[in-house]
């Protein structure tokens, strides 16, 4: 019955997005085509923080760091090869998913607490390295770089200029990486996820190798947080370092709780309620931020299961 | 060039110091709530805007001395019960509270006190000779006043009921309890006391730092590591690792560049999680 609910609102989500780009500009609302792109994008960070927290049971507060790397893996290979979207899409993913190979074999050796602390540390030197190695990658400042082509067949040429483009690039790749995220919660290794999540040790007694499941969780989630990191820089046409700062992977945390941890969409959720609150409320008050840490210490205290829980 | 080194190892301690008191307050807090506290740097940076504002009011530093840590605590006393204690149970869930909380405190003073940084002027001028080299009186000053509060706290600690009841609560809530040590109201002390440390420090540094909205967000992360290189939960390892890492960090800038040192702090701060998960005092007493 549940299930039946699932796919039907799966299917009702799937359908409002794809029609969105077409009804909004109908309503005179073509502006928050962009913001709707933009939810997108950052669910997937929000993403990667809860398949780690929510499934795995690690709190990682350094997921900026693989958003970075896949951020500059794009704008790189973009600026320097001249790479198009699909392949510097692809160089921004394998850039994000070594260095989470390589922060994942020593992270995850340590649970709660401590591995909060080591992903932030992590992503804090790779943070401050970016801020000092200007000529590579521009630091605070950044790097600009024009949009490359999403499809370029015989003499027709479709760019990211083009917003509704833009957000139906940005949609199958997004979907793509839910459709991914959900097989893998689904199949034996995401139930080895959650086993390790419920009790290490029992899952050690029966015979999962709880280091390999956590490291495997560790890079899968970097891999989406690069997904993630080479679209915003796509999408912005630009990569800067200051998105590497842990504020960053702090707010893909508050994404990822108060839409509810531990359910594939209640990061698309959590994500896209804080972000159209943000755009709502900034148009009418200058300190919006204000507003937007009010709800969410609100959201938490009265549905401490997240949206999703509601 | 040794001068330098000299001057920039001394600066260093001094920090260490002030961080020391900062990391302290939430070193209780974390020890006795288990709630990782994103919003500490924010009450630190209340302490530096509070100290200024106090300082312009009033003419008189001192005042702001005496008077922002009270109402530090205070201040700390509303937050634990509203906003903390709601959803203690969680861990995972304050950090997203102190997380919306630091936006608001951040947001607050930017709407009221302006996004400009601004510098204090140091209640005493002057240098004094220190090993051969001419160094700042209030930098010195800053660091007896950190040495002094850190000294009144272990005092407090072990010296008196309420810091009695702080130690039972922290060592086993339930049989605190039971013998009728009022565990809620200690936690809600503790959180205020951890505040006021934090805004005492803030009024310590306001002279030696920049004051504006964003100074928090860079120094959590450095007491976070303090706290953890310490040990979670041992108090004295928490001021030794906050002193060693300031000293460390003003020692290498004396050779490159303080991005580089700070760099290199952390690189230390990984290696000491993954090869000392407890602690560089592991064992020290709790």
């Amino acid at each position: 019955m549940t299930a039946r609910i699932d796919r039907l609102g799966l299917l009702l989500l799937g359908l409002v997005l794809l029609a969105l780009p077409v009804a909004l500009p109908m309503l005179g609302a073509a502006f928050w085509v962009d913001i709707v792109t933009e939810i997108l994008i950052w669910s997937l960070l929000a993403a990667s923080v809860n398949l780690l927290f929510g499934y795995v049971g690690l709190l990682s507060f350094g997921q900026a760091l693989f958003f970075g790397f896949g951020m500059y893996g794009a704008a790189l290979s973009v600026i320097h090869w001249d790479f198009g979207f699909w392949t510097g899409l692809l160089a921004g993913v394998v850039a994000a998913t070594a260095m989470a190979a390589l922060a994942g074999a020593l992270a995850v050796r340590l649970t709660w607490h401590y591995f909060a602390i080591i992903t932030v540390v992590f992503s804090l030197i790779f943070y401050f390295a970016a801020m000092s190695t200007k000529s590579l990658t521009g630091g605070d400042d950044g790097l600009s770089f024009p949009a490359p082509a999403v499809l370029d067949v015989a003499g027709l040429t479709v760019t990211l200029a083009d917003p509704l483009a833009q957000y139906y690039a940005v949609l199958v790749v997004v979907a793509a990486c839910y459709l991914v995220m959900g097989l893998v919660v689904k199949s034996p290794l995401g139930l080895n996820f959650e086993a390790v999540r419920e009790n290490d040790r029992r899952a050690r007694l029966i015979g999962i190798d709880v280091y390999r499941t956590r490291l495997v969780a560790f890079v899968l989630a970097g891999a989406i947080a690069g997904v993630s990191g080479a679209l915003f820089a796509f999408f912005g046409r630009y990569a800067s370092a200051s998105y590497m700062f842990y504020h960053v992977s702090g707010e893909a945390v508050v994404w990822a709780i108060v839409g509810g941890a531990g359910t594939l969409l209640g990061p698309v959720f959590g994500t896209g309620l804080l972000i159209v609150f943000r755009e709502l409320v900034s148009t009418l008050w200058e300190n919006y931020l204000f507003a937007v840490g009010a709800l969410t210490v609100l959201v938490v205290m009265f549905a401490p299961g997240g949206l999703a829980g509601l | 060039m040794s001068d330098v080194v000299l001057a920039l190892a001394i600066n260093g301690l001094v920090w260490g110091l002030i961080i020391a008191l900062i990391a302290l307050g939430l070193s209780i807090i974390f020890g006795l709530l288990d709630i990782i506290n994103v919003a500490h740097g924010d009450l630190f940076m209340l302490g530096t805007v509070g100290g200024l504002a106090v300082t312009v009011a009033t003419g008189s530093f001192w005042l702001a001395l005496a008077v922002v840590p009270v109402l530090g605590f205070l201040l700390g006393l509303v937050l634990e019960r509203v906003v903390i204690r709601p959803t203690i149970r969680q861990a995972a869930l304050t950090i997203v509270t102190t997380f919306g909380l630091s936006m608001m405190l951040q947001e607050a003073v930017r709407a009221t006190y302006g996004a400009q940084p601004r510098r204090m002027a140091p209640p005493i001028e002057g240098t004094v000779p220190l090993f051969g080299i001419d160094y700042d009186v209030y930098r010195l000053a800053a660091a007896v006043f950190a040495v002094v509060a850190l000294a009144a706290f272990f005092l407090f600690l072990q010296h008196t009921k309420l810091g009695t009841w702080i130690r039972a609560v922290r060592h086993d809530p339930e049989t605190a309890t039971a013998l009728g040590i009022p565990v809620a109201r200690i936690c809600g002390i503790t959180f205020a006391l951890g505040t006021a440390m934090a805004a005492l420090g803030g009024v310590i540094a306001a002279p030696i730092t920049t004051v504006e909205f964003r100074t928090g967000v860079d120094i959590l992360p450095f007491c976070f590591m303090a706290v953890v290189i310490g040990g979670l939960g041992n108090l004295q390892g928490t001021v030794a690792a906050a002193i060693l890492l300031a000293v460390l960090e003003g020692v290498v800038t004396s050779v490159t560049n303080p991005t580089v040192a700070r760099i290199v702090s952390l690189a230390v701060m990984s290696g000491v999680l993954l090869f000392r998960p407890h602690g560089l005092f592991a064992g020290a007493t709790r």
